[in-house]
């Protein structure tokens, strides 16, 4: 779906807007688009502080949206929202509604541990737990399933493969999950967050602390996933927000301050403080 | 930019001239000064070493007279001077061991308690009672265990256990014999409520060391507190928490007064957990008054090496434990 051009392209985002048309025509058949999660007037605090001042947007199934903006401008928080990952802390709360498949995921009365099953995330850094590499995903798989052997074996498997690792950790599977380099690690996280069968998948920059190689390697497994999932990307990279996403979101100082498809955004925003931020000039 | 350059470059080798000058006097203080660390550091080795030497040589006539039937024989009566410690070596096994068995579960409740569940409000004024806890003194809590604990354990405690468990065959045995209040249990739960503070603030600070990475992306898939606990937070801090687990046990089997005031200090193995017993330690603090002969005390120096040898091995797989958790939460 992606043109290869875009991973080659030089470092400003305004210089490679010419090659950015290449998703907005590949994504033409606009009607086939659902809402998988609707955000009305979210807003969220810290204690006293709003973060959030009123989001209201919708995250297309299938579909990758990439959040931008320069750092506390509120974009991680938004991500922790939607698995409701801020009710860890006392102090933040969150008002207004979002709705996935029609249902407020607000509501306190959910339940938040299969809510979380629903709604894969994937962090900064790679988080294995200090288990094998087989255990690492079977665990996830065995909280919510209890399947036999064969077909644990299977979901492993097809789980690796979807995340692009099998080829490389087939052979040590009963080896401990941190033994891996940073970037089969994050492919790791990627595979177990994909193994309980979630329908969203939250990444929170998941390529911060990766290498080139391992980033275009997530950065291909993110479009392979993106035909299956929902998809919500952070990312300090304008570059990945460009080859990565179909829809961009930018946001400043807990707004959002522009929501489009991709190439709208980079190559003719509509916002000027849009514009500033992805031709560098601020953020 | 280069005017102030030059200008705290020339400040700065004029400064150097001056040190120069007091370089002199200051080299011998320094000279002085290691000299002497060095010497309060040898102190330490030098008293570990007399104290290892005269505990050796003390129980030299000990360990000629009786050989290995010291540590193996039961019997321990100064009138016919025959001395065996195997009553005080499974009292001090035994009492540690209920001591574990209450003070870890427990000490892991509150530490998980500290960690994940409590609000920030109630987290600090927890944290300083724990600390005070580890601060009473164990003389305190051996008038306490006697006073209160022992009476308590005495009227509903031990006849409860008894017409319960004590039906139970094989277990049974445990629990038999009349209710005293002071035993081999009671002096247990003495040394459980004294290392829970030790333990739980040791798991507490390991549980600390966990990426909040780790455990978010653990509930990120859907696990509760629990899970996360127990599948996450635990295997990540393995090792750590042996090594806080067995810094408890140390001190738990070197605990001398509190034991003393409830055990009851008789040197028979008994069956039953109700029955009074002996540890090594608190042998040693009733005893050592009456042992007029060389052998008695003799025999007593040579009891408090088992326990110097015990402890040194559990505080050394404390040490290496602890260390290599360090060396694990640097990576």
């Amino acid at each position: 779906m992606q043109t290869p051009i875009d991973g080659t392209n030089d470092s400003y985002p305004d210089d490679s807007g010419s090659t950015r048309t290449a998703p907005l025509e590949a994504k033409s058949p606009v009607a086939e688009m659902t809402n998988k999660m609707v955000i009305k007037d979210l807003r969220f605090y810290y204690k006293k502080y709003e973060a959030l001042k009123g989001i209201n947007m919708a995250l297309y199934d299938k579909h990758v949206t990439a959040f931008i903006g320069p750092s506390g401008c509120g974009k991680s928080t938004l991500l922790r929202v939607l698995n409701r990952m801020y009710q860890l802390y006392p102090g933040q709360y969150a008002t207004g509604e979002i709705l996935v498949d029609g249902q407020n995921i607000l509501d306190p009365k959910l339940d938040l541990n299969l809510l979380r099953a629903k709604i894969g995330m994937v962090f900064q850094k790679p988080t294995p737990f200090p288990m094998s590499i087989y255990d690492n995903i079977a665990f996830g798989i065995n909280l919510y399933e209890k399947l036999p052997k064969s077909e644990l074996d299977g979901r492993i498997e097809h789980s690796l493969r979807k995340a692009a690792l099998w080829g490389e950790v087939k052979d040590k599977l009963k080896q401990s999950g941190l033994g891996l380099s940073g970037g089969q690690q994050q492919r790791l996280c990627i595979a177990r967050a994909v193994a309980v069968k979630p329908e969203i998948l939250l990444m929170d920059e998941p390529c911060s602390a990766l290498d080139p190689i391992s980033t275009q390697k997530v950065e291909e497994l993110i479009s392979e996933l993106k035909s299956d999932y929902c998809i919500v990307i952070v990312t300090h990279s304008m570059q990945q927000a460009a080859r990565s996403s179909d829809y961009t979101a930018f946001m400043y100082l807990g707004d959002l301050i522009e929501f489009n498809d991709t190439a709208t955004v980079f190559t003719n925003p509509s916002n000027k403080r849009t514009e500033d931020y992805i031709t560098g000039r601020f953020g | 930019m280069t005017v102030t350059d030059s200008a705290t470059i020339s400040a700065a080798s004029s400064a150097r001239k001056t040190a120069l000058t007091l370089r002199g006097p200051q080299k011998l203080f320094d000279l002085l000064f290691g000299g002497s660390t060095i010497f309060f550091a040898a102190l330490v080795l030098l008293i570990l070493g007399g104290v290892v030497f005269s505990l050796v040589s003390g129980s030299r006539l000990a360990f000629s007279t009786f050989g290995t039937d010291f540590i193996f024989s039961q019997f321990w009566n100064p009138v016919t001077s025959k001395f065996g410690a195997r009553a005080p070596i499974y009292g001090t096994l035994m009492t540690s061991f209920i001591a574990m068995l209450f003070g870890v579960p427990i000490s892991f409740g509150i530490a998980v308690f500290l960690t994940e569940v409590c609000p920030p409000v109630l987290k600090r004024p927890l944290s300083v009672a724990i600390e005070l806890l580890a601060g009473i003194p164990s003389i305190i809590y051996g008038i306490w265990g006697l006073f209160f604990l022992a009476p308590f354990m005495q009227s509903y405690v031990e006849p409860y256990l008894t017409s319960t468990l004590g039906a139970v065959p094989g277990l049974g045995i445990l629990f038999s014999g009349p209710p005293l209040g002071i035993g081999i249990l009671t002096a247990g739960i003495i040394l459980a409520i004294m290392i829970i503070p030790f333990i739980s603030s040791i798991m507490r600070e390991v549980f600390e060391t966990v990426p909040v990475m780790l455990k978010e992306s653990a509930y990120g898939i859907g696990c509760t507190t629990w899970e996360v606990m127990w599948n996450i937070v635990l295997p990540y801090t393995r090792v750590g928490v042996i090594g806080g687990v067995m810094l408890g046990l140390g001190r738990a089997m070197g605990e001398t007064m509190a034991v003393t005031f409830v055990i009851g200090n008789s040197h028979r193995i008994a069956s039953s957990l109700l029955a009074p017993g002996q540890t090594i330690s608190s042998t040693l603090a009733n005893e050592f008054t009456e042992a007029t002969e060389d052998l008695y005390t003799s025999s007593l120096i040579a009891l408090g090496l088992i326990l110097f040898v015990i402890t040194f091995i559990v505080l050394s797989f404390a040490k290496v434990m602890l260390i290599r958790a360090n060396r694990q939460a640097g990576n």
